[in-house]
């Protein structure tokens, strides 16, 4: 084994150690409860915030997020969750994705710059 | 170029492009988009230690470029093109250093080069770090996935080429 290798594997290891630790620091589901506390998300597109808003207090319902472009998010909010429950982008991952349940991971529609995430406290809708 | 390097080069984009799209089928993993297995790059890898730099390049171009258009995702285009550039910018001159025995090494260099251009194009699309945290989930699995087109380019390797082996 050569030095150049060495350095390489050292590297590789060390890279491969942190981002494993990372990942299962990000993948652990968030705490937050909307039923016994408010819990706020926002909503972003073109990193420009639409909606604030705080899942304790938001009524069940579904809404249309629609893209410079065209296309659209459909939005579903239910029991203080969220998801997106439907788009026109060609991946679907933002669907696929389930309901935003991790604190460090949101979900994103990358065709439509869409963000949904967790934030905290808000004071203005 | 000669005709036989030129059929050679041809015959093994056509044969990642198979493996591409047949790959595609395959149910998602994980419902993060980048995260999959790769399978294609066996043939970027066996490239890199048979071909020389500009071969490689072209039939990666080539594969990238056709595999967008016959998924009909265009949009993903951006994000595979700049990981697959810095991942060959990593490979190109690493495999100079890294013996066909440790080529599983220089996979996942590559692959992990491959992540961070996808996450760097994520990031200039979207205009905002958002995708960031996805970055260390993307390089986990990119570790692994290398590893596994790594060793399949290895064992390819070896049988094509066993005076490589004494290397």
């Amino acid at each position: 084994m050569t030095k150049g290798v060495k350095i390489c594997l050292a590297a590789v290891g060390l890279i491969f150690a942190i981002s494993l630790v990372l990942t299962i620091k990000f993948l652990s589901p968030t705490g937050r409860d909307a039923s016994k506390e408010d819990v706020w998300v926002e909503i972003e597109q073109d990193n420009k915030v639409l909606y604030r808003l705080n899942l304790a207090d938001e009524p069940d319902r579904v809404f249309r997020v629609s893209a410079p472009d065209g296309g659209y998010n459909e939005i579903k909010i239910s029991d203080g969750k969220i998801c997106v429950s439907d788009a026109d982008c060609p991946d679907h991952t933002c669907v696929k994705n389930g309901w935003l349940r991790y604190d460090y991971l949101p979900i994103i529609c990358l065709p439509h710059k869409l963000v949904v995430r967790f934030c905290e406290g808000g004071d203005s809708e | 170029m000669s005709t036989k390097k030129l059929t050679e080069l041809s015959i093994l984009t056509a044969a990642a492009l198979i493996v591409f799209v047949v790959e595609l089928r395959f149910p998602d993993i994980l419902p993060i988009p980048g995260v999959k297995l790769g399978l294609a790059n066996i043939f970027t890898v066996y490239a890199v230690y048979r071909f020389r730099a500009n071969e490689v390049f072209l039939m990666v171009l080539t594969r990238v470029i056709l595999g967008a258009i016959f998924c009909s995702n265009l949009s993903a285009l951006m994000y595979s093109l700049s990981g697959a550039m810095l991942c060959l910018a990593g490979m190109l001159p690493l495999h100079k250093i890294i013996p066909v025995k440790y080529l599983w090494l220089c996979s996942i260099i590559g692959a992990m080069l491959h992540n961070t251009g996808q996450i760097l194009a994520a990031m200039a699309i979207m205009r905002s770090p958002a995708v960031l945290p996805f970055y260390p989930i993307l390089l986990t699995a990119g570790c692994i996935a290398g590893a596994f087109t790594g060793i399949c380019a290895q064992l390819i390797l070896k049988r094509k080429l066993p005076s490589d082996k004494k290397q």
